[in-house]
C-alpha cells in the first residue's frame, strides 16, 4: 500500500486544529506553525473548530518562521452530526466564513454553536470544503446536499490514522468518490504538534468531559497519530495521488490576513468635510473655547504641529471616533478622561478628550506618537464607572452591534487552575486539590518545591504526583474560554462578521469579537477602551453637591490649578479616599517624595507599582530628589531620555526609548520589546532582547555595569511598567481628588460614600477621617436622611454630612427610595405608617430598626425592633391595623451592644470608637494611642492595639507583612518581618483585634511599629463584625 | 400543687417590683392563675439526663493521632466544623475555609462530615447506655437522654450514675457535657449551655434555665437572630415577653417548647430500639449426628427466621449457623445472598448445597442462627402465573440465583462475572466482578463496534522470533494481513503500552492477533487467536 517514491513529497496539512478549540487541541498555534515549517509542509490550514480565535497568532508565527503559505479554515459539526471543514479560498470567502461562524455562535449559548443546513444557502462562495466521514464511511442524501451547495469544491478527506482499518476505509472512500465524482485528499485531523502531546491530549480531553482520564474510556484517542507527521511518514501511509492533491489545493488559495484592512466609520464627518478638515475645524472651535481670551501662540505652533502628524498618519478618524463618543458623555453629563498615548496632545486638550492642559504637562506629543514606530494612536477614554453602560449602550445605538462590538480576553489557565483541572481528571480528591491548590503560591513557572508538595501531605516523587506536575507545567497557559475584554471596543465601517467572528458574551446584550486586544495590535486594528472609572463618579459628585450647596460649578479644568494648600496636604500623607495615592505605601512615601507640582504627581503615581519597586527605582530616585546623590548621565542621549526623572527610568516609555537611543533598537524593536516586557514572567525570559541590549550599549560605549543595570531595571518593570502618558491623566484626577479633599473635605467624604465600593478604604474609615478634619456626621434617619449622604448645613451654614438610607446593608434601593418620596406627605410618627405609607416589608422594616433609624419613632434599636415585628399588614376590612399592645419588658442597648448593632447593619458607627470601650480592660498592656506616637522617640520600645484594617505582603517585599490598626485616635501601621509573622502566623491570620508589641521607627512624619510579638484580643470584641482588606 | 411550682425566686419579688407586675401583664412566665390546671406541672415523676455529645463528628471519624478537623461543604466551598485541641492551638477555628485552616497547620489531617458515622456511632452509645436506664432516647443528632428517676437507686445515687456513665463515655472516646433535670429540654438545654446542672425539682427549673443563652435552644438561626435584635438573649428575656406579643411574632412553637422545658406542658419522648437482629438456639436433650435430623433443625430455625422477619419488613444478607458440641469449639456456617432475603425456602436451597461438604468433628448438641444486619424490605408480589414477565428480567433473576448457588457450592472468591470496560488497552478491556457485590452497578460498557478482536487473548502477549523485520510462527513467516492498529495509551497507571497491533497469518492459515512494540527495538508478539 506504501509507495515509497523517490519523488520529493509535497504536503499541505488542511486540517489541524489549535489549543483555540478549547479542551480539543493540545497545541499551540505557534507550535503548529513553527512544526510545519519545520516538517518542510507546503503550507498550514489553522481549522479551529467554528472560530478564528488563534488564526493571528499562527498569522504572526507564520511570518516569524518563514511558513510558506497559511490557510484559514474552520471545522463545523453540523446538526446532523456530519462534520465538514471550510478553507477561505480569498478575501470574499474569509468574510463569508467569518459570517458563518458568526452566525452558528450567535445563534446559541455562549461557548456553544448551532449550525443547520439553512446556513449554508448562499452556497458559501469562496469557500472549499472537506467532507469528513465518520466511522460508518457511508454517504446519504445529506451529501448530495452537500455535493450540490459546495459544486466543484467539494473534496473527501481521507485521515489515516493507524486504526487498524486503514485498507477498506481507503477502498471505501475510493468507492464513494468514484460514484458521486468526489475528489479525495489527504489529510491529518491533527490535534497536536508533536506526538509527545497525546498525554496532554487526553488530559484535556477527560477536563472537557468533565471525567477521570481512566474514566474517559473511548472518547480518548488510541493513539498520538493525530500530530503532523513527517513527510516520510505520509508518503508511507497514503497514496501520491492524495497527497499531491494537498498542494493543488493549497495552491489554488490566496489569502493572506495581511489583506485585512481595518475601515473607519465614515458617518462621523458631515457631508463636505473630509476627516481631516472636520477635526481641524472641531480642534479650532475647541481652541477657542479652552481660551477664550486668545490663544497662545505656542499652542497655535503645538496644535499645527501635531495635526500635520495625525494627518501624515491619517488618524483622523480615530480622534473623530473617541471625539464622538466624549462628546456624547459630556451631553449626558458623565464626567470623563481619557489616557494613553495620544490622549495627552493639544488636539485631545481640544477636543475635550482630556482634561490636562499640554501647557502644564511641557509635553511633546512625539514623545507618546511616532511617526517611525507607525503604531495606532492608543486612548483609552475612563467614564465614571456608574454610568459606563450608557456610553456602552449608546455605541452599540450608533453603529449596531454588526459594527461595534468588544474585544475579548482569553482566559488562559494559569497553575492553580490547571493544577484544579489537572488534578481531578487524575482522580485526585477535591480537598487534595485545594490543599496542593495552596502550594501553588509558590509556583515560579517551572518547579513546585517538593517541600511543599510534601507539606500538601502527598509524595512529590510518587508517579501521581510527576504526571500531575508534568500535565500542569503543559497546561498552563493554555486558553480556555473566552472572556470580555473590559471595555475594549472595535467599531468599523463594514459589518464587523466580514473581519472576525463575532460571538454572544456571558453578559444579556452583550457581543464579542473572537479576537484579543494583542490581535488586534498585530493586525493594526483600531480599538477604543470604554472604561469604567469609581474616582470620575465621586468627582462628578462632589462637584454636584457642591454647587447644590450653593457653591460653584465646577469642571476637572476649573478647579484651580497648583494650589499650595492642597501640596501641604499631600506632603503631610493626609491622603484618605484620593486617587491613586491613597493606598499605605504612598501614604508612606508622600512625605519623602514631598511633590510641589503637577509633574511630581505624575511621577508618584508611576513609582509607587511593583515594577519600579523591584527594579529598585524607588530609592535612587528619592536619594537623588532629596540632593543626597548626584545625578549624572553617562551621555547626552541618555539625558535627553532620563532627566525628567533625575535618571532614574520610571515610565515604561522612557525603557523603549533608552534602548532606541543608547543600544540602538529600531522603535519596531523597541515596541517588540514592550510586548516581551509584558509577557517575560509568563513565556519565560527576555532571551534574546538581553543580549542585543546590552552589546548595543556596550557597542556605543556605555560601561558593562550600566548596561546590566538598565537591564535589571527592564526586568523589574515586567509586566507592572507603568506609561507615563497613563500617569500624566491618572495625576490630573490625583490633584482634583485631594483639591476637593483638603477645600470641601465634607461634599468629598460624601461623594465617595455614595460612590461605594471603591478604593482602599471603608465606609468607617473614610467617616472616621472627616470626623477628625473637623466635619460633623450625623447618624441615619428616616425621617432625615436620603437614600444617598447629603450635605446639611449646621447653624453657620457650613456643610455636615447626613448618612444616607443606602448605608444600611440589606436596604434596597427602591425601599428606601419609595421611604425619601412617601416623607413629603409629613414626618413619620410610628412604625406602622412606614408599612402603610411606604408599604415596606417586615424584614425591610427590621432593616432599619437594626440600624437605629427608627430611633425618633420607635425608641432604641431593641423597642424598634419589637415594635415592626409586630406591625401587621393592613387588609381590606381593617386599612389600618395599630393596635394597644402590653409593653414588653427590654434591655436598654448597652454602648458596645450599640456600637455593634451599628458595624452589623452600616459598617460604622458614630459612637465611640471600640477601642475606647475596650481601653480599661487592656490596662494592663499599656497600650499606646495612635495620636501620641508622633509625641515619642524613635527606636523606643512599645505596645500599640487595634482593630486590623488591612493586612498586605505584597511580592515585592521579600515576605514582609504590612498591617494596619485602627484605634480611636488613628491609624497605626506596622511593619512584621517574616519570622514574626510565622511565629505569630494564628494571631495575623485570625485576629480582626489585635495588640503588638514592638519599636517604634519615625522618619520624619513617616511612623511605622516594627512587630516583636502579637496578641489576638479578637474575643473582646464579642459580635463586632469588622472588615480587613487583605491583599497577597 | 400551685404553690409547689412557684419559682422560689418569683416568690421572694426580687425580680420585679410589685408595682410592676400590675402594669406588664400578662407575661410570658406561665401564670397559674391564668392557665387551665392541666397547664400545670405535676411534682418529678421523672428525671432526664442529657448527654450532649459537641464533639461528635471529629470524634465519630477521627482516624489518626495528629491534629484533626471535620470539614463540610458549605456553599460549595469547604469550611472547618470542628477542629480538635491540637487544631485549635494553631489557631484553627470553626468556620474557616480549608484553606485557611491549612495555611495555619499545613499538617492538618482533614475529615469530611460524616452524617452515616455520626448516626452509627450515636446508636452505638445508645445500645450501651440501655445498661443505665431502660428509656434511652436519640434526642437529637448529637443529643441522647435517658430517663433515670427508676434508676438511680440500683446504680447507687445520683453520683455514682453519672460518674459510672461519664467514666463510659471517656472510655469509648466521648467528649460529653452532661445535665440532669426533669424535663428533657431542660436537661438538653442545661447540658448544650455547658452547665454541669443537676435540678431534680420542677420548680428549681425555672431559675437554672433562666440565664442560659438562647443559643443553646437551638431554635432556628432567624428567630435567634430576631430576638438577639431587639436584646433578647437568655431564656429569662424570653420569659419577660408578653405571651401573647410573642406568640403573633414568633408563633406558638417556641413558646411550647418553653412551657414543655419548664414542665407546664407533657413532652412525650420515644424510646430507642436497637435494630434487631435474629438469633435462636435448638438445644437438643442428647447430642446428634444424624445429619437429616440436624437439617430439618436448620429448616425449623430458618421457619422461625421467616416468621420474625416477616413480621418486621426485614431481610437480611448474612446467615450464620452455629453448630456446638459438648467440648471444643463450634463450627460455624455462614450463607449469603446477593440481595436482602428472608425466604426459608430459597436459604434452605443454599443451606442444603453447602451442608453436604460441612465437616462436623462431633455429635451436635445445639444448634444456633444468627441473622447478619438486618435490613428493610418491600414486600414482593408474586408473579402471576399467567403474566408474561419480560424475559430478561425472569432471566437476570435466575442467572442471580445461579450465582447465589455456584457461590454456595465453591465459595465467594471463585464465582465472577465479566464486564468490558472502555479501555483501548486489550489487557484492561474487561474485568471480573465479585457476583455478591451489587448487581445494579454493573452496566455494560459500550464496545467499539470498529475494532476487531480475538476472542481468545493470551494471559500474557509471547515473544515472537523474528527473521529480519518479519515475524515466525510455527516456524514459518507471518504474512500481515491487515493494520497497523496504533494503541498508544493507558500512560496514567504504571502500565502504558505503545503498540501496532497486525491481523497475521500463518502458515497453516490459522489467523493470529500480534503486535510490534513500538519501542528503540521493536519485537514482536503474539497476543491472541481468532476462531
Amino acid at each position: 500500500m506504501a509507495t515509497s517514491g523517490k519523488r520529493p513529497c509535497r504536503y499541505a496539512e488542511l486540517h489541524a486544529l489549535s489549543n483555540f478549540t478549547f479542551l480539543r487541541g493540545a497545541s499551540h498555534p505557534e507550535e503548529l506553525v513553527e512544526t510545519a515549517v519545520r516538517l518542510g509542509y507546503e503550507a498550514l490550514a489553522i481549522t479551529d473548530e467554528c472560530s478564528m480565535s488563534g488564526v493571528v497568532r499562527a498569522h504572526a508565527a507564520a511570518k516569524e518562521y518563514g511558513l510558506k503559505k497559511l490557510i484559514i479554515g474552520s471545522e463545523f459539526k453540523l446538526q446532523s452530526g456530519r462534520k465538514l471543514v471550510v478553507l477561505a479560498q480569498n478575501r470574499n470567502g474569509y468574510a463569508a466564513l467569518c459570517q458563518l461562524i458568526t452566525n452558528a455562535r450567535r445563534a446559541a449559548k455562549k461557548g456553544d454553536y448551532e449550525l443547520a443546513r439553512t446556513a449554508f444557502e448562499n452556497g458559501l462562495p469562496n469557500c472549499l470544503a472537506l467532507w469528513v466521514p465518520d466511522q460508518n464511511l457511508t454517504l446519504d442524501v445529506e451529501d448530495h446536499w452537500l455535493r450540490e451547495t459546495f459544486r466543484g469544491r467539494l473534496w473527501i478527506a481521507v485521515e489515516l490514522l493507524a486504526d487498524g482499518r486503514q485498507r477498506e476505509q481507503l477502498a471505501k472512500l475510493r468507492e464513494e468518490g468514484s460514484r458521486l465524482h468526489l475528489p479525495l485528499v489527504a489529510c491529518g485531523d491533527v490535534h497536536m504538534h508533536q506526538r509527545s502531546r497525546r498525554v496532554l491530549q487526553d488530559a484535556v480531553t477527560a477536563i472537557r468531559l468533565g471525567t477521570t482520564i481512566d474514566g474517559a474510556g473511548f472518547a480518548l484517542y488510541p493513539s498520538g497519530e493525530r500530530h503532523l507527521r513527517s513527510l516520510e511518514v505520509l508518503q508511507h501511509t497514503y497514496p501520491q495521488e492524495l497527497l499531491d492533491e494537498t498542494w493543488r489545493i493549497a495552491d489554488t488559495i490566496d489569502f493572506s490576513m495581511d489583506e485585512l484592512r481595518y475601515e473607519y466609520p465614515d458617518e462621523l464627518v458631515p457631508e463636505g468635510e473630509t476627516p481631516a478638515s472636520y477635526l481641524r475645524k472641531l480642534t479650532g472651535e475647541g481652541m477657542q473655547r479652552r481660551w477664550p481670551g486668545g490663544v497662545p501662540r505656542k499652542v497655535i505652533k503645538l496644535v499645527e504641529h501635531e495635526l500635520e502628524l495625525i494627518a501624515d498618519l491619517r488618524y483622523e478618524p480615530y480622534f473623530l471616533t473617541v471625539y464622538d463618543i466624549v462628546a456624547y458623555a459630556r451631553s449626558q453629563n458623565i464626567l470623563c478622561q481619557g489616557r494613553g498615548s495620544a490622549a495627552n496632545s493639544a488636539v485631545c486638550f481640544c477636543l475635550g478628550i482630556t482634561e490636562v492642559d499640554p501647557e502644564r504637562m511641557q509635553m511633546l506629543v512625539e514623545r507618546f506618537i511616532s511617526r517611525e514606530r507607525n503604531e495606532p494612536p492608543d486612548i483609552d477614554v475612563d467614564f465614571e464607572h456608574e454610568r459606563r453602560e450608557e456610553v456602552i449602550q449608546y455605541i452599540y445605538g450608533k453603529y449596531g452591534r454588526e459594527r461595534a462590538a468588544l474585544a475579548a480576553t482569553v482566559i488562559t489557565y494559569r497553575p492553580r487552575s490547571a493544577l484544579r483541572d489537572v488534578g481531578k481528571t487524575l482522580g485526585l480528591s477535591d480537598l487534595q486539590v485545594s490543599r496542593l491548590a495552596r502550594s501553588m503560591q509558590w509556583w515560579d513557572g517551572r518547579q513546585v518545591d517538593d517541600s511543599r508538595v510534601l507539606e500538601a501531605g502527598l509524595d512529590p516523587d510518587s508517579p501521581v504526583m510527576k504526571r500531575l506536575l508534568y500535565l500542569v507545567r503543559e497546561l498552563i497557559g493554555f486558553p480556555r474560554h473566552l472572556s470580555q475584554h473590559v471595555g475594549g471596543f472595535v467599531i468599523s465601517n463594514a459589518p464587523l462578521y466580514e473581519l472576525v467572528p463575532v460571538e454572544n458574551a456571558s453578559m444579556p446584550e452583550r457581543t464579542v469579537i473572537q479576537w484579543e486586544k494583542n490581535d488586534l495590535e498585530e493586525l493594526g486594528l483600531l480599538k477604543v477602551d470604554v472604561l469604567g472609572l469609581g474616582m470620575l463618579t465621586a468627582i462628578r459628585r462632589s462637584f454636584d453637591l457642591i454647587r447644590d450647596f450653593g457653591g460653584q460649578q465646577y469642571t476637572l479644568a476649573s478647579v484651580p490649578a497648583e494650589d499650595p494648600r492642597v501640596y501641604d496636604m499631600i506632603c503631610d500623607g493626609d491622603t484618605m479616599g484620593v486617587f491613586q495615592i491613597e493606598s499605605r505605601a504612598q501614604m508612606a512615601m508622600l512625605p519623602r517624595l514631598k511633590p510641589r507640582c503637577y509633574y511630581d504627581l505624575v511621577i508618584e503615581v508611576a513609582i509607587i507599582r511593583p515594577g519600579p519597586i523591584q527594579g529598585d527605582m524607588v530609592h535612587p530616585y528619592l536619594r537623588r530628589r532629596n540632593g543626597e546623590e548626584a545625578v549624572d548621565y553617562p551621555s547626552e542621549e541618555v539625558r535627553g531620555v532620563l532627566q525628567r526623572t533625575l535618571g532614574v527610568p520610571i515610565f515604561q516609555e522612557q525603557v523603549m526609548q533608552l534602548a532606541v537611543v543608547a543600544a540602538g533598537f529600531t522603535p519596531g524593536e523597541a515596541d517588540q520589546l514592550r510586548r516581551a516586557m509584558a509577557a517575560w514572567k509568563r513565556r519565560g525570559g527576555l532571551g534574546s532582547f538581553e543580549d542585543k541590549l546590552i552589546s548595543g550599549m556596550r557597542a556605543r560605549g556605555y560601561k558593562e555595569e550600566f548596561a546590566r543595570q538598565i537591564f535589571r531595571q527592564i526586568q523589574g518593570f515586567g509586566e507592572y511598567g507603568f506609561p507615563e502618558s497613563h500617569s500624566a491623566s491618572f495625576a490630573l484626577l490625583v490633584y482634583v481628588s485631594c483639591w476637593l479633599k483638603c477645600h470641601e473635605p465634607a461634599a468629598f467624604t460624601c461623594a465617595l460614600l455614595n460612590s461605594q465600593p471603591m478604593g482602599f478604604y471603608s465606609a468607617s474609615q473614610l467617616v472616621q477621617d472627616v470626623q477628625r478634619h473637623g466635619v460633623a456626621v450625623h447618624a441615619v434617619d428616616v425621617n432625615r436622611s436620603s437614600w444617598d449622604c447629603s450635605l446639611e448645613a449646621d447653624e453657620n451654614g457650613l456643610a455636615e454630612l447626613r448618612l444616607g438610607l443606602r448605608m444600611i446593608k440589606g436596604l434596597s434601593e427602591e425601599a428606601g427610595q419609595k421611604i425619601v418620596a412617601q416623607r413629603c406627605r409629613g414626618a413619620y410618627a410610628q412604625v406602622q405608617q412606614l408599612l402603610e405609607r411606604v408599604g415596606l416589608d417586615k424584614r425591610e422594616l427590621g432593616v432599619l430598626a437594626s440600624s437605629g433609624a427608627l430611633r425618633a419613632l420607635a425608641g432604641d434599636r431593641y423597642r424598634a425592633r419589637w415594635a415592626v415585628s409586630g406591625v401587621e399588614k393592613p387588609t381590606p376590612l381593617f386599612t389600618s391595623m395599630h393596635r394597644y399592645e402590653a409593653t414588653p419588658l427590654l434591655k436598654k442597648p448597652t454602648e458596645g451592644q450599640d456600637i455593634v448593632a451599628d458595624y452589623q447593619s452600616t459598617g460604622l458607627s458614630l459612637e465611640r470608637h471600640p477601642m475606647c470601650l475596650l481601653r480599661g480592660h487592656m490596662d494592663r498592656y499599656n497600650y499606646v494611642p495612635a495620636r501620641r506616637l508622633a509625641s515619642l522617640d524613635n527606636g523606643k520600645k512599645i505596645n500599640v492595639a487595634g482593630l486590623v484594617i488591612t493586612k498586605q505582603r505584597p511580592g515585592t517585599a521579600s515576605g514582609v507583612t504590612f498591617v494596619t490598626l485602627e484605634d480611636e485616635s488613628g491609624q497605626i501601621n506596622v511593619i512584621m518581618w517574616k519570622q514574626v509573622a510565622e511565629e505569630y502566623r494564628a494571631a495575623l491570620l485570625n485576629a480582626r483585634l489585635l495588640g503588638i508589641t514592638g519599636e517604634l521607627q519615625i522618619e520624619g512624619k513617616v511612623i511605622h511599629v516594627i512587630a516583636r510579638q502579637l496578641f489576638d484580643h479578637t474575643d473582646m470584641l464579642g459580635d463586632l463584625c469588622t472588615r480587613s482588606r487583605d491583599f497577597h | 400543687m400551685a404553690r409547689a411550682w412557684k419559682s422560689p425566686v418569683k416568690a421572694r419579688g426580687t425580680v420585679r417590683a410589685p408595682s410592676a407586675q400590675q402594669q406588664v401583664l400578662p407575661f410570658l412566665e406561665p401564670e397559674p392563675r391564668t392557665k387551665p390546671l392541666s397547664l400545670t406541672p405535676t411534682p418529678a415523676r421523672r428525671l432526664w439526663f442529657c448527654v450532649w455529645l459537641p464533639n461528635l463528628p471529629l470524634e465519630a471519624c477521627r482516624s489518626s493521632e495528629s491534629a484533626t478537623v471535620v470539614v463540610e461543604e458549605q456553599q460549595g466551598i469547604h469550611r472547618v466544623l470542628l477542629a480538635d485541641a491540637t487544631a485549635q492551638a494553631a489557631g484553627v477555628m470553626a468556620g474557616q475555609s480549608t484553606n485557611a485552616a491549612l495555611a495555619l497547620l499545613p499538617t492538618l489531617q482533614l475529615e469530611e462530615r460524616s452524617p452515616v458515622r455520626e448516626q452509627q456511632a450515636l446508636e452505638a452509645l445508645a445500645t450501651w447506655m440501655e445498661r443505665f436506664s431502660s428509656f434511652v432516647c436519640i434526642a437529637a443528632r448529637d443529643v441522647l437522654l435517658l430517663e433515670i428517676a427508676g434508676s438511680l437507686r440500683l446504680f447507687g445515687g445520683l453520683r455514682q450514675l453519672r460518674e459510672n456513665i461519664s467514666d463510659g463515655l471517656r472510655q469509648h472516646g466521648f467528649t460529653a457535657l452532661l445535665a440532669i433535670a426533669p424535663t428533657p429540654l431542660a436537661a438538653t438545654w442545661l447540658a448544650r449551655a455547658g452547665r454541669r446542672a443537676c435540678v431534680r425539682d420542677t420548680q428549681n427549673v425555672q431559675s437554672a434555665l433562666r440565664d442560659l443563652p438562647l443559643a443553646c435552644l437551638n431554635w432556628p438561626a432567624g428567630l435567634r437572630a430576631s430576638l438577639t435584635s431587639m436584646g433578647v438573649t437568655t431564656i429569662g428575656d424570653c420569659l419577660r415577653l408578653p405571651r401573647e406579643g410573642f406568640v403573633r411574632r414568633f408563633g406558638a412553637e417556641p413558646l411550647l417548647q418553653l412551657d414543655r422545658a419548664l414542665g407546664c406542658l407533657p413532652d412525650p419522648r420515644n424510646s430507642w430500639r436497637a435494630p434487631e437482629r435474629f438469633c435462636a438456639d435448638y438445644e437438643m436433650t442428647e447430642e446428634q449426628s444424624d445429619r437429616e435430623l440436624l437439617l430439618k433443625i436448620c429448616e425449623e430455625l430458618l421457619l422461625s427466621l421467616e416468621q420474625f422477619l416477616l413480621v418486621r419488613q426485614l431481610g437480611t444478607q448474612r446467615l450464620t449457623f452455629s453448630f456446638f458440641y459438648l467440648k471444643g469449639p463450634a463450627t460455624e456456617l455462614r450463607l449469603g445472598c446477593a440481595s436482602a432475603d428472608r425466604s426459608a425456602a430459597r436459604w434452605l436451597e443454599l443451606l442444603r448445597i453447602r451442608f453436604e461438604q460441612l465437616v462436623l468433628s462431633e455429635a451436635v448438641i445445639a444448634v444456633r442462627l444468627q441473622s447478619g444486619m438486618t435490613q428493610a424490605m418491600q414486600a414482593e408480589s408474586a408473579d402471576l402465573q399467567f403474566q408474561d414477565s419480560p424475559r430478561g428480567q425472569k432471566r437476570r433473576y435466575s442467572v442471580t440465583q445461579l450465582g447465589e448457588k455456584l457461590i454456595a457450592r465453591i465459595g465467594d472468591q471463585s464465582v465472577y462475572s465479566i464486564n468490558t470496560v472502555a479501555e483501548h488497552r486489550p489487557q484492561y478491556a474487561w474485568r471480573t466482578q465479585s457476583l455478591l457485590s451489587d448487581w445494579a452497578s454493573t452496566t455494560l460498557s459500550q464496545v467499539s463496534q470498529h475494532v476487531r478482536r480475538p476472542l481468545w487473548m493470551l494471559p500474557e502477549p509471547a515473544l515472537l522470533p523474528a527473521e529480519g523485520v518479519y515475524p515466525l510462527h510455527q516456524g514459518g513467516r507471518l504474512q500481515l494481513l491487515d493494520g497497523p492498529e496504533r494503541l498508544e495509551t493507558g500512560w496514567w497507571d504504571n502500565d502504558g503500552i505503545a503498540r501496532d497491533y497486525y491481523t497475521a497469518v500463518d502458515v497453516a492459515g490459522i489467523h493470529l492477533w500480534v503486535f510490534r512494540s513500538r519501542k528503540q527495538s521493536p519485537s514482536w508478539y503474539l497476543h491472541g487467536y481468532f476462531g
